[in-house]
């Protein structure tokens, strides 16, 4: 306690200095704890935009789907995968999807398109393409075959709600499915090659045009929490072990996104580095200064008796004080902007068209603050400059007591 | 027995030019002694007294304290023997400025690991017996200079070390705060025991010591005993 005493005090003896290095501190962790949390709330975002846009957390195929898709590649005993699904304790909803290719067909235009036949009930649990509809509504059992299409491809086909589209597609068993559909709306989900490229109609009705009788291609799981997926896909795996199907995450289907991610926290981490080298040396120049300036004052411990070793403790500590001070002030500054940003968003209008481009099907960002970040962050300064103090701290200590008495 | 021997001890600093600061010194000192090293600038009493404090290692010759060889004693193991046998009191007072007179007397001690009740009821005890129980919690910067070197004086001795070796202890401080400065160290000598060794060339100083040993390049010129024990110059 003695020379944790006398290493505060050491700390404020020269007010200015050690109030300069601490704002600096206090800066860098507040501008890297909140950075983090952008990064954070921007990431989960875009996993949480192709998650409940289309992909789900998790997607059980039959085995080999993933890499070769074909219409007859159907789930085996999809009454077995509903089964193994509801036994999640994760779970939150699940769909399941009759999903394959096709051309669709107006008087006046055609386009490939991916058709995804789908059950709306529970669709509308696990997906939010029934909130992008901008036109008409969302598909409804009862009518006759009713179709749902991206705004981008109503504009290739000039197709407007209540027009007729003709689906054109190879069927399971070899033959050619054609049929009429009707537009019941349109939707706008964002993403482009959603918007431009897919089309959305009954399950029964696409289980009839792909020739499928009752059969389904795959099934879509959202649960509570992305963190759980690793765990449910295991759980998933493991109860449905001898049934032939393949279990993916989000990850696995959107390879892109998780590199995405990856190379974005690539990024972030550079800076943070370049960022805690520059730290570091204010923090060095700081301490440096100070042992220099007291050269004489140790020269007089160490003749008192104080071993080197204390010496040592005592200047890293006065490293330590910076840091913890510059630590809280640095913490409550970014827990402050991110949990203010975290309700009130972050306009990133000016940057649409990117941020479709990755994904985003929202303009404003919204930060995630976790105690993950909170807590590495702080270990991380308070590690980085406990480490930069120990070099003016060894220097101290390597002083030759007889000689320091004398510096001036 | 002796309490502080020197043998034929010599220490040479290297520069630009060798300087001899002590040649063949011999001396022996007995427990209780109040004695002054004396000598113009150059002459090595800094020297003898860094050499007796284990703060400097002679080239030749053997420098013991209260029998322990400090010329065999491992550089590592020389802090401890500092702390616990031998007290400091420095020209320039050298108090810790970050502590008040009360923490730099308990400094010591703590390093010794002393408990903290302990420890400051005997600060505030000795700081009473000298008179300077008001200044308890003033920082060096607010003490005077006779004041902070009675403090440094009182650190050295609280723990009642063998010997406390002051370097020119008079030399910042007036005459009516060096003859109050030795008298607490004369009192504290004869009350404790413990053996003073001061460097000076003050008169007053020199006029106190109940021995006064002269030097001169580094050598013993003269070595007066005033207690009638006898000079203690070896050849």
């Amino acid at each position: 306690m003695l020379f944790f005493n006398m290493a505060w005090r050491n700390v404020w003896r020269n007010r200015r200095r050690s109030l300069l290095t601490v704002m600096a501190i206090s800066l860098g962790l507040g501008f890297n704890i909140f950075m983090r949390a952008i990064g954070d709330g921007f990431h989960e975002q875009m996993v949480d935009n192709s998650v409940r846009s289309h992909i789900g957390h998790l997607v059980v195929h039959r085995a080999g789907y993933h890499d070769d898709p074909g219409i007859n590649k159907t789930l085996p005993d999809p009454a077995e995968v509903e089964q193994a699904i509801q036994s999640l304790p994760d779970l939150r909803a699940y769909s399941l999807r009759v999903l394959g290719d096709g051309l669709a067909s107006t008087a006046e235009n055609s386009a490939g398109v991916a058709i995804v036949g789908i059950d709306p009930a529970k669709e509308r649990k696990v997906t939010t393409i029934h909130r992008g509809i901008v036109k008409g509504q969302y598909l409804r059992e009862g009518e006759v075959r009713p179709i749902l299409i991206g705004d981008r491809l109503a504009v290739n086909l000039k197709a407007d709600v209540g027009d007729k589209v003709v689906l054109l597609v190879q069927a399971a068993d070899g033959s050619m499915g054609a049929n009429l559909f009707r537009v019941a709306g349109i939707f706008r989900s964002g993403a482009p090659e959603l918007d431009r490229g897919m089309a959305f109609i009954l399950r029964k009705d696409a289980q009839e045009l792909f020739s499928l009788q009752n059969r389904e291609t795959e099934a879509v799981v959202l649960l509570n929490s992305s963190l759980g997926v690793p765990a449910a896909q295991q759980a998933l795996e493991s109860k449905l072990s001898g049934e032939h199907v393949e279990v993916l995450t989000w990850y696995q289907v959107e390879p892109f996104l998780l590199q995405f991610i990856q190379l974005d926290d690539a990024f972030f981490y550079i800076i943070v580095i370049i960022f805690f080298v520059v730290i570091s040396i204010g923090i060095l120049n700081t301490i440096m200064m100070s042992v220099f300036e007291r050269v004489r004052e140790f020269g007089v411990m160490m003749a008192l008796g104080t071993k080197p070793r204390q010496i040592v403790k005592m200047v890293v500590e006065e490293a330590f004080v910076l840091a913890l001070v510059g630590a809280v002030i640095g913490s409550a500054i970014g827990i402050s902007a991110s949990l203010y940003f975290a309700t009130e968003g972050m306009n990133l209008s000016a940057w649409a068209e990117g941020a479709a481009a990755l994904g985003m099907t929202t303009t404003v960002v919204y930060t995630k603050l976790t105690a993950a970040n909170v807590v590495i962050s702080n270990l991380a300064v308070l590690a980085v400059v406990v480490l930069v103090g120990l070099y003016p701290a060894l220097h101290a200590s390597r002083l030759r007591p007889v000689e320091a008495i004398r510096h001036v | 027995m002796s309490l502080v021997e020197l043998e034929n001890v010599t220490k040479t600093y290297e520069d630009h030019v060798a300087v001899h600061a002590l040649r063949g010194v011999t001396l022996a000192l007995q427990p209780g002694s109040f004695a002054a090293v004396a000598g113009p600038s150059g002459s090595g009493k800094t020297t003898l007294l860094n050499v007796v404090g284990a703060l400097d290692r002679p080239d030749a010759g053997r420098v013991s304290i209260g029998g322990v060889d400090l010329t065999a004693t491992p550089p590592d193991l020389l802090a401890d023997f500092r702390l616990r046998h031998i007290g400091f009191v420095f020209q320039a007072y050298n108090l810790l400025p970050v502590l008040t007179a009360i923490e730099n007397l308990e400094f010591i001690p703590a390093l010794q690991g002393e408990p903290k009740e302990q420890r400051i009821r005997r600060a505030e005890e000795l700081l009473e017996a000298v008179g300077l129980a008001e200044i308890r919690d003033k920082r060096p910067n607010e003490l005077s200079g006779g004041q902070q070197q009675r403090v440094a004086v009182l650190r050295a001795i609280l723990t009642e070390p063998e010997v406390v070796l002051a370097d020119e202890p008079t030399a910042n401080l007036d005459s009516t705060n060096a003859s109050l400065l030795l008298d607490m160290m004369e009192k504290l000598n004869r009350e404790k025991k413990i053996t003073f060794i001061f460097s000076t060339h003050d008169p007053l100083v020199m006029e106190r010591a109940r021995r006064l040993i002269r030097l001169r390049d580094g050598m013993v010129v003269s070595d007066e005993n005033r207690e009638g024990r006898g000079a203690e110059v070896k050849p």
